[in-house]
């Protein structure tokens, strides 16, 4: 029985409904509990800010895509190091660093939890091997559904209880935690050299549309009640004017769910341009804030873009193959069979672009514009938009008109006439801070039944105490500090363990991968299905009872398991 | 001033040194330290350091480097000023990033010679190794400024990813120099085999014979060039087309 106190925390806890109270926390076996004993180790917080541990909802960090985007950017590798030092491994890269550096970057910034944006059902083994190696944070795997072809044939056919059955199939199988559609349809017509442009043109050969595979795998999702919405890369990103299907998208989606959205739509930063080619590109973040603000059922991320080099990498094959076809630099887009793609190119968001600014206006608009902080979340997408070590200068920048000013100096003077954001006044406080970093994440993500997200007794004992003193400081005029206290925790405790220390990781990590499990009836039951298994075993080059990730692979799983109601 | 660095004798002569800190303006007074393998030392536990003469700044500073210097790694990196003579030969990745100054090696260069130089002079006059001004594993611009002389032969890869500035190599050249070219000169007095695949810009002149020449540039006339003060007929070049490329190479007739 481990026992820990900590004294004098100035927490907030959205969740639980604490807005800034200096309070004790005491922990038992990782655990929150009421009270603890005389004999437990005290840390004294000295009134610092000190909240749940992060979670970051949507994050590229492991995987094959992740790995090919190391192995082609050695400059990358390069770019990064850190020498072994106590407990810590060699770290090498900036971008797509190393499992460690990862790990040990997001342990620093007070993050326990990361959920990996796209993993190919297919490529589900590697994943959790790099999961593993993960060891600070909780890991969940968003599974691709975009190009299944399983799943596209359900949709032809309008069997929404056969995607349920091929969903709850695959994600059990692959140990996958929530459906994610990237570009729905769009990577499959990629695989015959066509793309889609609105959500309602028809995938090349199964003839369905972006919008029927949307509506199907909503109404899947909740069949089989899993803890996460269907969490949607839309068409036509990094497109001008593809704001109109971004629109056209929410619209679409009815208010399906008590509990949490009915859809989680990620980095809106790259689906919110207006304007018809690169010259005349302009922000609507407006028009999206307005939609997202009418339906409290929809959540989206931010998906900001920080100035500097970086690699995006995605499961949209053809919005990379178009990147490279716009900076002839290296490239690889990749086919999974039978479900997905992905590519991966290097950039660099240049503050002399005025495209790039625009971007970079466009993800803070949003996250200012969009009135409710639960429905708009802090993300980069990282890697794409700029690796995850900037989200202290994010969030200083969401606190602080005038960096925002200060930064707006520096880039092109013209972003002012195609984005709004030097109009904005708005200064988001602690609380919305804390809400945006982990209190709306484990909410959207469905993971507060397992203690995610709050410090409430019973919860995880997940915590970051940064070392920012929210009564002596003023982020609008401090925003350095803030962006220096965020990078940098006095303390980050994981299940109940202290992991890292001033900037510096103190302990072998030992994380657990969280998947879902939901039960279906035997005639839902895939393993059994006859046409599933023969063209299972026809098309796809591996068998189907080699398919399933075995449990050696997840050595400290943990299954959100649901009752379908199929 | 003038610096004088003999090698010591060692008792793992192979071991070699990473020498980044070997720089003109280091000896401004800064205390020099370098690797040797994973050990860190003192400059003067590797090295008799001979000093003459007052400096103000470190373009007045000389080095000369003599002895056993075939294992000095990464000798003149970041230099930007003064002078570095090598009175033997010098090891992998000398004058990287340098920017401005020179360095004179009597001897030969390993691989890597000015690796994504920006500027300042490097003249070799014995053989450089493979990679010869080139860009490093997975960098998109090499060489983007400055002169590069090798009076003897280069290995294979020269002037790979070469952006800017000059270099010339006045005897042979192993297989794909100028491979990925963007821009900058080359110019090869001897022999080479397989040059520019992929370039996008660019000149390379070739007064040797070349061997295996890519079937992806287009014939673009003849055209004059001087080398060493003679003047010679050339056939010119245009490509590399199988990149959209916009280079041109010179071969004599």
């Amino acid at each position: 029985m481990t026992e820990l106190l900590v004294k004098n925390a100035f927490v907030i806890d959205p969740l639980s409904g604490i807005k800034g109270e200096i309070m004790d926390l005491a922990i038992r076996d990782g655990k929150i509990v009421e009270e603890v004993g005389n004999g437990a180790v005290v840390i004294d917080a000295e009134g610092c800010l000190t909240l749940p541990g992060g979670i970051d909802s949507h994050s590229h960090v492991c995987g094959t895509k992740v790995n090919f985007g190391r192995y082609m950017s050695p400059e990358d590798m390069r770019a990064g190091r850190t020498a072994r030092k106590g407990v810590m491994h060699v770290t090498s890269g900036y971008s797509v660093p190393t499992t460690y550096g990862n790990s040990y970057r997001y342990s620093t910034m007070g993050y326990t939890t990361v959920l990996e944006g796209a993993m190919a059902p297919l490529e589900a083994r590697h994943t959790h091997e790099e999961f593993t190696a993960t060891p600070h944070q909780d890991m969940l795997a968003n599974t691709l559904f975009d190009g299944n072809w399983a799943i596209m044939e359900a949709v032809k056919e309008r069997d929404v209880k056969r995607a349920a059955a091929v969903v709850a199939w695959t994600l059990s199988a692959v140990r996958g935690f929530a459906i994610k559609l990237t570009n729905p349809g769009g990577t499959e017509a990629w695989g015959w050299g066509e793309d889609v442009h609105s959500i309602h043109d028809p995938v090349p050969h199964f003839g369905v549309t972006p919008a029927e595979i949307i509506d199907t795998m909503i109404q899947a999702n909740e069949l089989l009640n899993l803890p996460h919405s269907v969490h949607l890369h839309c068409n036509n990103l990094g497109v001008p004017g593809n704001y109109r299907t971004t629109l056209e998208t929410i619209e679409r989606v009815p208010d399906v769910n008590p509990d949490r959205q009915s859809l989680y739509l990620t980095h809106v930063q790259f689906h919110a341009y207006g304007g018809s080619t690169w010259r005349d590109i302009c922000s609507r973040s407006e028009d999206i804030a307005r939609a997202v603000n009418q339906r409290p059922h929809i959540a989206i991320d931010m998906g900001q873009i920080m100035f500097g080099r970086t690699t995006t990498m995605t499961a949209d094959g053809p919005m990379e193959f178009k990147l490279y076809m716009l900076h002839h630099n290296k490239w690889s887009n990749h086919d999974v069979e039978l479900e997905t793609g992905s590519g991966i190119i290097p950039v660099y968001y240049s503050r002399k672009s005025l495209v790039n600014c625009v971007m970079w206006a466009i993800g803070l608009e949003l996250a200012l514009l969009v009135r409710d902080p639960w429905q708009c979340m802090l993300a980069t997408d990282n890697p794409n938009g700029a690796p995850f070590v900037k989200y202290p200068e994010i969030i200083a920048l969401l606190m602080s008109r005038r960096y925002r000013e200060k930064e707006g100096e520096m880039i092109d003077p013209k972003t002012g006439h195609y984005a709004p954001l030097f109009a904005i006044d708005r200064e988001l406080d602690w609380y919305e801070i804390a809400v945006m970093t982990r209190a709306a994440q484990a909410k959207a993500l469905g993971i507060t039944r397992i203690g995610k997200g709050y410090l409430a007794p019973g919860a995880e004992a997940d915590i970051a105490i940064y070392p920012l003193k929210p009564d002596q400081l003023d982020p609008s005029t401090d925003y350095q500090q803030v962006a220096a206290g965020f990078s940098r925790t006095r303390y980050t405790i994981k299940r109940g363990r202290m992991v890292a220390r001033d900037g510096e990781v103190i302990v072998e990590g030992a994380n657990s991968t969280i998947w879902s499990r939901a039960q279906v009836p035997a005639e839902y039951d895939m393993n059994h299905d006859s046409e599933f298994v023969k063209k299972f075993e026809q098309y796809y080059t591996v068998r189907m009872r080699n398919y399933p990730v075995q449990d050696v692979y997840l050595p400290r799983g943990i299954c959100i398991g649901t009752e379908s109601s199929l | 001033m003038r610096v004088i660095l003999k090698t010591r004798p060692r008792a793992k002569p192979k071991i070699p040194i990473e020498a980044e800190t070997i720089i003109p303006q280091n000896f401004l007074g800064n205390d020099i330290r370098v690797f040797e393998g994973n050990k860190e030392r003192r400059l003067q536990d590797l090295f008799y350091v001979t000093i003459e003469g007052p400096a103000v700044s470190p373009d007045q500073i000389e080095v000369v480097l003599t002895g056993d210097t075939g294992v000095l790694k990464r000798v003149g990196e970041y230099m930007n000023a003064g002078r570095i003579i090598v009175e033997g030969d010098i090891g992998m990745h000398c004058g990287n990033f340098m920017s401005a100054g020179e360095i004179i090696i009597k001897g030969n260069a390993d691989a890597w010679l000015g690796r994504e130089m920006r500027g300042g002079t490097i003249r070799c006059e014995g053989n450089a190794g493979h990679y010869c001004a080139a860009g490093y594993r997975g960098e998109k611009r090499g060489m983007r400024g400055g002169i590069v002389e090798v009076c003897g032969n280069a290995g294979d890869f020269a002037a790979e990813y070469l952006c800017g500035g000059e270099i010339r190599i006045h005897g042979n050249c192993g297989d794909m120099p100028g491979v990925e070219m963007r821009g900058g000169t080359l110019i090869i007095g001897g022999n080479c085999s397989r040059p520019c695949g992929n370039m996008t810009g660019g000149t390379c002149k070739i007064f040797g014979n070349v061997a295996g020449f890519l079937p992806t540039f287009r014939r673009n006339g003849t055209e004059e060039a001087e080398y060493k003060k003679k003047r010679y007929l050339m056939d010119a070049f245009r490509g590399d087309i199988a990149n959209r490329g916009k280079g041109t190479v010179l071969v004599k007739r």
